[in-house]
Protein backbone atom coordinates (compact mmCIF):
# COMPACT_ATOMS: atom_id res chain seq x y z
CA UNK A 1 0.00 0.00 0.00
CA UNK A 2 2.76 2.31 0.98
CA UNK A 3 4.64 1.33 -2.00
CA UNK A 4 0.83 2.27 -4.35
CA UNK A 5 1.09 5.78 -2.79
CA UNK A 6 4.78 6.31 -3.01
CA UNK A 7 3.85 5.24 -7.21
CA UNK A 8 1.16 7.75 -7.50
CA UNK A 9 3.48 10.73 -5.80
CA UNK A 10 6.35 9.61 -8.18
CA UNK A 11 3.69 9.78 -11.00
CA UNK A 12 1.71 13.34 -10.12
CA UNK A 13 3.07 15.07 -7.25
CA UNK A 14 6.93 14.71 -7.64
CA UNK A 15 7.99 17.83 -9.14
CA UNK A 16 4.73 19.65 -9.64
CA UNK A 17 4.35 16.90 -12.85
CA UNK A 18 0.68 17.42 -12.45
CA UNK A 19 1.22 20.60 -14.23
CA UNK A 20 3.00 18.83 -17.08
CA UNK A 21 -0.34 16.81 -17.67
CA UNK A 22 -2.26 19.74 -17.56
CA UNK A 23 0.05 21.35 -19.88
CA UNK A 24 0.11 18.49 -22.52
CA UNK A 25 -3.69 18.14 -22.12
CA UNK A 26 -3.91 21.91 -22.95
CA UNK A 27 -1.65 21.21 -26.03
CA UNK A 28 -4.28 18.31 -27.05
CA UNK A 29 -7.06 20.24 -27.01
CA UNK A 30 -5.11 23.06 -28.80
CA UNK A 31 -4.74 21.22 -31.44
CA UNK A 32 -8.06 19.18 -31.69
CA UNK A 33 -10.00 22.90 -31.44
CA UNK A 34 -7.92 24.04 -34.22
CA UNK A 35 -8.65 21.15 -36.42
CA UNK A 36 -12.10 20.59 -35.73
CA UNK A 37 -12.98 24.46 -36.90
CA UNK A 38 -10.86 23.97 -39.73
CA UNK A 39 -12.50 20.70 -40.28
CA UNK A 40 -15.80 21.80 -40.55
CA UNK A 41 -14.89 24.45 -42.75
CA UNK A 42 -13.01 22.46 -45.21
CA UNK A 43 -15.83 19.37 -44.99
CA UNK A 44 -18.67 22.04 -45.40
CA UNK A 45 -17.18 23.37 -48.33
CA UNK A 46 -16.07 19.69 -49.65
CA UNK A 47 -19.52 18.69 -49.14
CA UNK A 48 -21.29 21.56 -51.31
CA UNK A 49 -18.62 21.01 -54.16
CA UNK A 50 -19.55 16.97 -54.11
CA UNK A 51 -22.90 17.67 -54.02
CA UNK A 52 -22.09 20.72 -57.41
CA UNK A 53 -23.85 19.30 -60.45
CA UNK A 54 -24.30 20.78 -63.45
CA UNK A 55 -27.69 21.71 -65.07
CA UNK A 56 -27.70 19.11 -67.20
CA UNK A 57 -27.04 17.17 -64.39
CA UNK A 58 -23.72 15.86 -64.74
CA UNK A 59 -21.16 16.44 -61.74
CA UNK A 60 -18.84 19.56 -62.14
CA UNK A 61 -14.91 20.00 -61.79
CA UNK A 62 -15.30 21.12 -57.96
CA UNK A 63 -17.02 17.78 -57.11
CA UNK A 64 -14.67 15.62 -58.75
CA UNK A 65 -11.74 17.19 -57.43
CA UNK A 66 -13.51 17.07 -53.72
CA UNK A 67 -14.31 13.51 -54.53
CA UNK A 68 -10.30 12.95 -54.78
CA UNK A 69 -9.52 15.17 -51.69
CA UNK A 70 -12.03 13.20 -49.52
CA UNK A 71 -10.54 9.16 -51.68
CA UNK A 72 -6.58 10.49 -50.74
CA UNK A 73 -7.30 11.27 -47.09
CA UNK A 74 -9.23 8.73 -46.02
CA UNK A 75 -7.35 6.29 -48.01
CA UNK A 76 -4.06 6.98 -46.20
CA UNK A 77 -3.38 6.75 -42.13
CA UNK A 78 -3.69 10.04 -40.29
CA UNK A 79 0.13 9.43 -38.69
CA UNK A 80 1.69 9.04 -42.15
CA UNK A 81 -0.32 12.25 -43.39
CA UNK A 82 0.76 13.87 -40.17
CA UNK A 83 4.49 13.29 -41.11
CA UNK A 84 4.21 14.13 -44.14
CA UNK A 85 3.03 17.72 -43.50
CA UNK A 86 5.94 17.51 -40.83
CA UNK A 87 8.81 16.62 -42.50
CA UNK A 88 7.64 17.33 -46.57
CA UNK A 89 5.71 20.07 -46.70
CA UNK A 90 6.04 22.38 -44.07
CA UNK A 91 9.35 21.18 -43.35
CA UNK A 92 10.86 24.70 -42.55
CA UNK A 93 8.14 25.64 -39.93
CA UNK A 94 9.47 25.58 -36.21
CA UNK A 95 5.07 25.71 -35.01
CA UNK A 96 4.57 22.05 -34.62
CA UNK A 97 0.74 23.43 -32.85
CA UNK A 98 0.34 25.00 -36.41
CA UNK A 99 1.57 21.59 -38.67
CA UNK A 100 -0.31 19.57 -36.58
CA UNK A 101 -3.65 21.31 -36.76
CA UNK A 102 -3.40 21.93 -40.32
CA UNK A 103 -3.09 18.08 -40.44
CA UNK A 104 -5.88 17.03 -38.77
CA UNK A 105 -8.04 19.47 -39.89
CA UNK A 106 -7.90 18.44 -43.19
CA UNK A 107 -7.51 14.79 -42.48
CA UNK A 108 -10.96 15.57 -40.45
CA UNK A 109 -12.35 17.67 -43.14
CA UNK A 110 -12.72 14.61 -45.37
CA UNK A 111 -14.61 12.83 -43.10
CA UNK A 112 -17.11 15.71 -42.27
CA UNK A 113 -17.18 16.30 -45.89
CA UNK A 114 -19.11 12.69 -46.13
CA UNK A 115 -21.24 13.09 -43.13
CA UNK A 116 -22.76 16.39 -44.30
CA UNK A 117 -23.23 15.20 -47.87
CA UNK A 118 -24.83 12.75 -46.42
CA UNK A 119 -26.94 15.31 -44.03
CA UNK A 120 -27.80 16.98 -46.90
CA UNK A 121 -29.12 14.00 -49.05
CA UNK A 122 -30.97 12.25 -46.09
CA UNK A 123 -33.31 16.22 -46.41
CA UNK A 124 -36.48 14.78 -48.21
CA UNK A 125 -37.24 15.98 -51.64
CA UNK A 126 -40.10 17.12 -51.60
CA UNK A 127 -38.67 20.11 -49.21
CA UNK A 128 -36.89 21.29 -52.05
CA UNK A 129 -39.50 20.98 -54.57
CA UNK A 130 -41.76 22.55 -52.43
CA UNK A 131 -39.47 25.74 -52.15
CA UNK A 132 -38.18 25.93 -55.79
CA UNK A 133 -42.35 25.83 -56.47
CA UNK A 134 -43.05 28.61 -54.57
CA UNK A 135 -40.45 30.62 -56.89
CA UNK A 136 -37.37 30.47 -53.90
CA UNK A 137 -34.06 30.01 -55.96
CA UNK A 138 -32.04 27.03 -55.70
CA UNK A 139 -29.55 28.66 -53.18
CA UNK A 140 -32.45 30.27 -51.22
CA UNK A 141 -34.02 27.04 -50.63
CA UNK A 142 -30.78 25.46 -49.55
CA UNK A 143 -30.43 27.77 -47.11
CA UNK A 144 -33.26 28.44 -45.49
CA UNK A 145 -34.87 24.99 -45.87
CA UNK A 146 -32.82 22.33 -46.73
CA UNK A 147 -29.31 23.29 -44.66
CA UNK A 148 -30.81 24.22 -41.38
CA UNK A 149 -32.64 20.93 -41.37
CA UNK A 150 -28.97 18.93 -42.62
CA UNK A 151 -27.55 20.81 -39.50
CA UNK A 152 -30.32 18.62 -37.36
CA UNK A 153 -29.48 15.42 -39.02
CA UNK A 154 -25.25 15.81 -38.49
CA UNK A 155 -25.15 16.89 -35.48
CA UNK A 156 -24.96 13.44 -34.13
CA UNK A 157 -21.89 11.90 -36.55
CA UNK A 158 -20.03 15.68 -36.58
CA UNK A 159 -20.11 14.99 -32.67
CA UNK A 160 -18.43 11.47 -32.77
CA UNK A 161 -16.01 13.14 -35.69
CA UNK A 162 -14.97 15.27 -33.17
CA UNK A 163 -14.62 13.04 -30.09
CA UNK A 164 -11.98 10.47 -32.83
CA UNK A 165 -10.27 13.69 -33.49
CA UNK A 166 -9.80 14.37 -30.09
CA UNK A 167 -8.42 11.07 -29.42
CA UNK A 168 -6.84 11.07 -32.48
CA UNK A 169 -4.23 13.45 -31.27
CA UNK A 170 -2.39 11.54 -29.20
CA UNK A 171 -0.52 10.76 -32.39
CA UNK A 172 1.24 14.67 -32.07
CA UNK A 173 3.99 12.87 -30.31
CA UNK A 174 5.24 11.69 -34.00
CA UNK A 175 6.47 15.13 -34.46
CA UNK A 176 7.86 16.06 -31.20
CA UNK A 177 4.98 17.86 -29.48
CA UNK A 178 4.05 17.42 -26.11
CA UNK A 179 0.56 16.25 -25.70
CA UNK A 180 -1.44 14.37 -23.13
CA UNK A 181 -0.20 11.09 -24.20
CA UNK A 182 3.55 11.96 -25.00
CA UNK A 183 3.87 13.71 -21.64
CA UNK A 184 2.40 10.32 -19.71
CA UNK A 185 4.85 8.58 -21.75
CA UNK A 186 7.74 10.56 -20.81
CA UNK A 187 6.77 10.16 -16.68
CA UNK A 188 6.77 6.67 -17.34
CA UNK A 189 10.07 6.32 -18.75
CA UNK A 190 11.57 8.66 -16.38
CA UNK A 191 9.67 6.90 -12.94
CA UNK A 192 10.29 3.19 -14.57
CA UNK A 193 6.34 3.09 -13.59
CA UNK A 194 3.91 3.01 -16.26
CA UNK A 195 0.62 2.54 -14.42
CA UNK A 196 0.06 5.79 -12.76
CA UNK A 197 0.92 7.83 -15.87
CA UNK A 198 -1.32 6.37 -18.23
CA UNK A 199 -4.20 5.10 -16.35
CA UNK A 200 -4.35 8.93 -15.61
CA UNK A 201 -3.90 10.10 -19.22
CA UNK A 202 -6.82 7.49 -19.97
CA UNK A 203 -8.90 9.06 -17.19
CA UNK A 204 -7.85 12.65 -18.37
CA UNK A 205 -9.04 11.58 -22.12
CA UNK A 206 -12.32 10.30 -20.27
CA UNK A 207 -13.51 13.15 -18.22
CA UNK A 208 -12.96 15.31 -21.61
CA UNK A 209 -14.84 13.12 -23.82
CA UNK A 210 -17.38 12.54 -21.52
CA UNK A 211 -18.25 16.57 -21.33
CA UNK A 212 -18.08 16.89 -24.96
CA UNK A 213 -20.85 14.01 -24.99
CA UNK A 214 -22.81 15.90 -22.28
CA UNK A 215 -22.30 18.86 -24.34
CA UNK A 216 -23.66 17.86 -27.43
CA UNK A 217 -26.36 16.18 -25.95
CA UNK A 218 -27.80 19.37 -24.76
CA UNK A 219 -26.93 21.40 -27.89
CA UNK A 220 -28.43 18.20 -30.00
CA UNK A 221 -31.92 18.26 -27.92
CA UNK A 222 -31.99 22.24 -28.56
CA UNK A 223 -32.05 21.88 -32.29
CA UNK A 224 -34.59 18.64 -31.98
CA UNK A 225 -37.37 21.24 -30.78
CA UNK A 226 -39.40 21.47 -34.27
CA UNK A 227 -38.25 17.21 -34.60
CA UNK A 228 -40.96 14.54 -33.40
CA UNK A 229 -38.55 12.50 -31.78
CA UNK B 1 -52.92 30.98 -69.77
CA UNK B 2 -51.06 28.23 -70.48
CA UNK B 3 -50.61 26.36 -74.20
CA UNK B 4 -49.49 23.45 -73.91
CA UNK B 5 -47.89 21.72 -77.26
CA UNK B 6 -46.79 18.31 -77.97
CA UNK B 7 -45.00 17.99 -74.43
CA UNK B 8 -42.95 14.71 -74.36
CA UNK B 9 -41.28 13.10 -71.18
CA UNK B 10 -38.56 10.33 -70.82
CA UNK B 11 -36.43 8.77 -68.16
CA UNK B 12 -34.11 7.01 -70.12
CA UNK B 13 -35.75 4.31 -71.87
CA UNK B 14 -39.24 4.98 -70.21
CA UNK B 15 -41.63 7.12 -71.93
CA UNK B 16 -43.59 8.76 -69.64
CA UNK B 17 -45.17 11.37 -71.67
CA UNK B 18 -46.05 11.12 -75.32
CA UNK B 19 -47.00 14.19 -77.08
CA UNK B 20 -49.48 16.62 -74.86
CA UNK B 21 -51.33 19.28 -76.18
CA UNK B 22 -53.78 21.53 -74.11
CA UNK B 23 -54.89 25.17 -73.83
CA UNK B 24 -55.47 26.17 -70.33
CA UNK B 25 -58.03 28.95 -69.70
CA UNK B 26 -58.20 31.26 -67.16
CA UNK B 27 -60.66 30.31 -64.68
CA UNK B 28 -60.43 26.37 -66.03
CA UNK B 29 -60.73 23.93 -63.30
CA UNK B 30 -58.79 21.23 -64.97
CA UNK B 31 -59.34 17.77 -63.16
CA UNK B 32 -56.93 14.95 -64.54
CA UNK B 33 -57.89 11.59 -64.07
CA UNK B 34 -55.98 8.10 -65.13
CA UNK B 35 -54.57 4.77 -64.12
CA UNK B 36 -51.25 5.04 -62.24
CA UNK B 37 -47.95 5.19 -64.52
CA UNK B 38 -50.52 6.79 -67.19
CA UNK B 39 -47.65 9.82 -66.48
CA UNK B 40 -50.76 12.37 -65.11
CA UNK B 41 -48.34 13.86 -62.46
CA UNK B 42 -45.56 13.75 -64.40
CA UNK B 43 -47.52 16.55 -67.15
CA UNK B 44 -48.20 18.74 -63.68
CA UNK B 45 -45.00 18.81 -62.50
CA UNK B 46 -43.77 19.57 -66.40
CA UNK B 47 -46.14 22.53 -65.95
CA UNK B 48 -44.24 24.38 -63.61
CA UNK B 49 -40.86 23.26 -64.72
CA UNK B 50 -40.41 20.97 -61.53
CA UNK B 51 -39.62 18.15 -64.23
CA UNK B 52 -37.65 19.42 -67.82
CA UNK B 53 -39.58 18.11 -70.61
CA UNK B 54 -37.78 16.35 -73.25
CA UNK B 55 -39.28 18.19 -75.90
CA UNK B 56 -42.54 19.97 -76.38
CA UNK B 57 -43.38 23.23 -75.67
CA UNK B 58 -45.25 24.74 -72.68
CA UNK B 59 -45.66 28.87 -72.80
CA UNK B 60 -47.29 30.85 -69.60
CA UNK B 61 -49.52 34.35 -70.55
CA UNK B 62 -47.09 34.03 -73.67
CA UNK B 63 -43.91 33.52 -72.26
CA UNK B 64 -42.14 30.27 -73.12
CA UNK B 65 -41.60 28.83 -70.09
CA UNK B 66 -39.71 26.13 -71.85
CA UNK B 67 -36.83 27.76 -73.32
CA UNK B 68 -33.75 27.47 -71.48
CA UNK B 69 -33.01 31.18 -70.68
CA UNK B 70 -36.99 31.59 -69.11
CA UNK B 71 -36.35 32.92 -65.68
CA UNK B 72 -38.30 30.04 -63.83
CA UNK B 73 -38.10 30.96 -60.45
CA UNK B 74 -40.10 34.09 -61.41
CA UNK B 75 -42.49 32.13 -63.46
CA UNK B 76 -43.01 29.69 -60.44
CA UNK B 77 -44.19 32.53 -58.60
CA UNK B 78 -47.62 32.44 -60.27
CA UNK B 79 -48.13 28.84 -60.33
CA UNK B 80 -48.73 27.62 -56.73
CA UNK B 81 -48.53 23.94 -56.56
CA UNK B 82 -49.75 21.34 -54.05
CA UNK B 83 -48.15 18.09 -53.28
CA UNK B 84 -49.22 14.54 -52.19
CA UNK B 85 -47.14 14.94 -49.05
CA UNK B 86 -47.79 18.31 -48.12
CA UNK B 87 -43.89 19.21 -47.90
CA UNK B 88 -44.53 22.07 -45.20
CA UNK B 89 -41.05 23.16 -44.21
CA UNK B 90 -40.32 20.81 -41.14
CA UNK B 91 -37.59 23.08 -39.75
CA UNK B 92 -39.84 26.09 -39.88
CA UNK B 93 -43.15 26.67 -38.21
CA UNK B 94 -46.41 27.30 -39.51
CA UNK B 95 -46.31 31.37 -39.86
CA UNK B 96 -42.89 31.24 -41.14
CA UNK B 97 -43.53 28.37 -43.50
CA UNK B 98 -46.83 30.59 -45.64
CA UNK B 99 -44.36 33.91 -44.97
CA UNK B 100 -40.92 32.76 -45.91
CA UNK B 101 -41.26 32.84 -49.96
CA UNK B 102 -43.02 36.34 -49.63
CA UNK B 103 -40.67 37.63 -47.40
CA UNK B 104 -37.99 36.73 -49.02
CA UNK B 105 -38.47 37.10 -52.61
CA UNK B 106 -39.52 40.85 -51.32
CA UNK B 107 -42.87 40.74 -52.52
CA UNK B 108 -44.59 41.57 -49.20
CA UNK B 109 -42.65 43.36 -45.97
CA UNK B 110 -42.56 41.00 -42.79
CA UNK B 111 -45.21 42.80 -41.04
CA UNK B 112 -47.90 42.44 -44.61
CA UNK B 113 -46.83 39.19 -44.95
CA UNK B 114 -47.83 37.59 -41.53
CA UNK B 115 -50.77 39.92 -41.45
CA UNK B 116 -51.99 37.84 -45.00
CA UNK B 117 -51.15 34.93 -43.08
CA UNK B 118 -53.20 35.22 -40.14
CA UNK B 119 -56.26 36.65 -42.61
CA UNK B 120 -55.41 33.07 -44.38
CA UNK B 121 -55.03 31.03 -41.51
CA UNK B 122 -58.25 32.08 -40.10
CA UNK B 123 -59.77 31.35 -43.37
CA UNK B 124 -59.04 27.31 -42.88
CA UNK B 125 -59.82 27.73 -39.19
CA UNK B 126 -56.20 26.79 -38.24
CA UNK B 127 -55.01 30.53 -36.47
CA UNK B 128 -54.13 29.01 -33.91
CA UNK B 129 -51.65 26.81 -35.05
CA UNK B 130 -49.65 29.53 -36.10
CA UNK B 131 -46.52 28.97 -33.73
CA UNK B 132 -46.92 25.10 -34.58
CA UNK B 133 -44.69 23.30 -36.12
CA UNK B 134 -45.96 20.47 -39.22
CA UNK B 135 -45.13 17.38 -37.01
CA UNK B 136 -47.57 18.42 -34.27
CA UNK B 137 -50.30 18.40 -37.42
CA UNK B 138 -52.69 16.18 -39.03
CA UNK B 139 -52.20 15.36 -43.06
CA UNK B 140 -55.34 16.98 -43.45
CA UNK B 141 -54.38 20.68 -41.24
CA UNK B 142 -51.29 20.03 -43.23
CA UNK B 143 -52.40 19.95 -46.44
CA UNK B 144 -54.87 23.19 -46.19
CA UNK B 145 -51.71 24.93 -44.77
CA UNK B 146 -49.89 23.85 -47.85
CA UNK B 147 -52.60 25.75 -49.76
CA UNK B 148 -52.49 28.93 -48.26
CA UNK B 149 -48.70 28.68 -48.10
CA UNK B 150 -49.60 28.89 -51.97
CA UNK B 151 -51.98 31.45 -51.72
CA UNK B 152 -49.69 33.81 -50.00
CA UNK B 153 -47.94 33.86 -53.32
CA UNK B 154 -51.02 35.29 -54.84
CA UNK B 155 -50.44 33.12 -57.71
CA UNK B 156 -52.42 33.09 -60.79
CA UNK B 157 -52.71 29.16 -61.04
CA UNK B 158 -52.82 26.12 -58.54
CA UNK B 159 -51.67 23.03 -59.74
CA UNK B 160 -52.68 20.44 -57.18
CA UNK B 161 -50.80 16.78 -57.24
CA UNK B 162 -52.85 14.14 -55.67
CA UNK B 163 -53.77 16.30 -52.49
CA UNK B 164 -55.70 14.16 -51.27
CA UNK B 165 -54.08 10.74 -51.72
CA UNK B 166 -51.83 10.43 -48.69
CA UNK B 167 -54.43 11.46 -46.12
CA UNK B 168 -56.82 9.60 -43.87
CA UNK B 169 -60.12 9.17 -45.13
CA UNK B 170 -62.17 11.27 -42.47
CA UNK B 171 -59.68 14.40 -43.31
CA UNK B 172 -60.27 14.43 -46.99
CA UNK B 173 -63.31 16.44 -46.73
CA UNK B 174 -61.94 19.32 -44.91
CA UNK B 175 -59.26 19.68 -47.73
CA UNK B 176 -61.25 18.94 -50.54
CA UNK B 177 -63.84 22.21 -48.94
CA UNK B 178 -60.98 24.07 -49.49
CA UNK B 179 -60.16 23.38 -53.31
CA UNK B 180 -63.89 23.95 -53.64
CA UNK B 181 -63.69 27.73 -52.23
CA UNK B 182 -60.72 28.40 -53.85
CA UNK B 183 -62.86 26.96 -57.19
CA UNK B 184 -65.51 29.38 -56.24
CA UNK B 185 -62.78 32.79 -55.63
CA UNK B 186 -62.26 32.15 -59.60
CA UNK B 187 -58.97 30.73 -58.87
CA UNK B 188 -57.84 28.36 -62.30
CA UNK B 189 -56.71 25.21 -61.00
CA UNK B 190 -55.35 21.85 -62.67
CA UNK B 191 -55.79 19.09 -60.35
CA UNK B 192 -54.86 15.33 -60.61
CA UNK B 193 -57.16 13.58 -58.65
CA UNK B 194 -58.79 9.82 -57.80
CA UNK B 195 -61.96 11.57 -55.98
CA UNK B 196 -64.05 11.57 -58.92
CA UNK B 197 -66.79 13.29 -56.89
CA UNK B 198 -64.64 16.17 -57.05
CA UNK B 199 -63.93 15.80 -60.69
CA UNK B 200 -67.40 16.39 -61.62
CA UNK B 201 -68.85 18.60 -58.97
CA UNK B 202 -65.85 21.33 -59.43
CA UNK B 203 -64.57 20.26 -62.52
CA UNK B 204 -64.75 22.61 -65.99
CA UNK B 205 -63.06 19.82 -67.58
CA UNK B 206 -61.95 16.33 -67.04
CA UNK B 207 -59.18 14.58 -68.66
CA UNK B 208 -58.64 11.03 -68.99
CA UNK B 209 -55.12 10.29 -69.44
CA UNK B 210 -53.34 6.94 -70.01
CA UNK B 211 -50.14 5.57 -71.73
CA UNK B 212 -48.99 9.33 -71.86
CA UNK B 213 -51.45 10.69 -73.47
CA UNK B 214 -54.67 12.18 -72.94
CA UNK B 215 -56.99 9.99 -74.45
CA UNK B 216 -60.71 11.39 -73.72
CA UNK B 217 -61.62 14.88 -72.85
CA UNK B 218 -64.59 16.14 -71.81
CA UNK B 219 -67.29 18.23 -69.95
CA UNK B 220 -67.76 16.27 -66.31
CA UNK B 221 -71.85 15.53 -67.33
CA UNK B 222 -70.27 14.00 -70.04
CA UNK B 223 -67.21 12.59 -69.12
CA UNK B 224 -68.96 10.40 -66.64
CA UNK B 225 -72.41 9.99 -68.40
CA UNK B 226 -71.16 8.68 -72.01
CA UNK B 227 -67.21 7.60 -72.05
CA UNK B 228 -66.68 7.19 -75.25
CA UNK B 229 -63.34 5.30 -75.35
CA UNK B 230 -63.17 1.49 -74.20
CA UNK B 231 -60.26 2.68 -72.06
CA UNK B 232 -61.91 4.91 -70.17
CA UNK B 233 -65.19 2.74 -69.67
CA UNK B 234 -63.34 0.53 -68.01
CA UNK B 235 -61.63 2.81 -66.15
CA UNK B 236 -64.62 4.15 -64.74
CA UNK B 237 -66.50 1.16 -64.56
CA UNK B 238 -63.60 -0.09 -62.00
CA UNK B 239 -63.21 3.58 -59.96
CA UNK B 240 -66.69 4.64 -59.62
Amino acid sequence: MADFADKFQRAFLEGDRWKLYFKGLGLTLEVALFAAILGLVIGTVAALLRLGKTNDGKNTVGSFIAGVYIDVIRGTPSVVQLLIMWFIIMKNSTNGVLVASLSFGINSGAYVAEIIRAGILAVDKGQTEAGRSLGLSKAQTFLYIVFPQAVKNVLPPIGNEFIVLVKETAIVGYVSLSDLTRVANQVASRTYEAFFPLVGAAVIYFVIIKLMTIGLGILERRLRKSDHH
Amino acid sequence: MIIIKDLRKEFGDLKVLNGISYHIKKGDKIVIVGPSGSGKSTFLRCLNLLETPTSGRISFEGEIITDPKADLNRIRRHMGMVFQNFNLFNNLNILDNITLAPVKLKIKSREEAEEDAFRLLERIGLKDKASAYPYSLSGGQKQRIAIVRSLAMNPKLMLFDEPTSALDPEMVGEVLEVMRELANDGMTMVVVTHEMGFAREVGTKVLFMDEGVIVEENTPEEFFAHPKSPRLQDFLSKVL
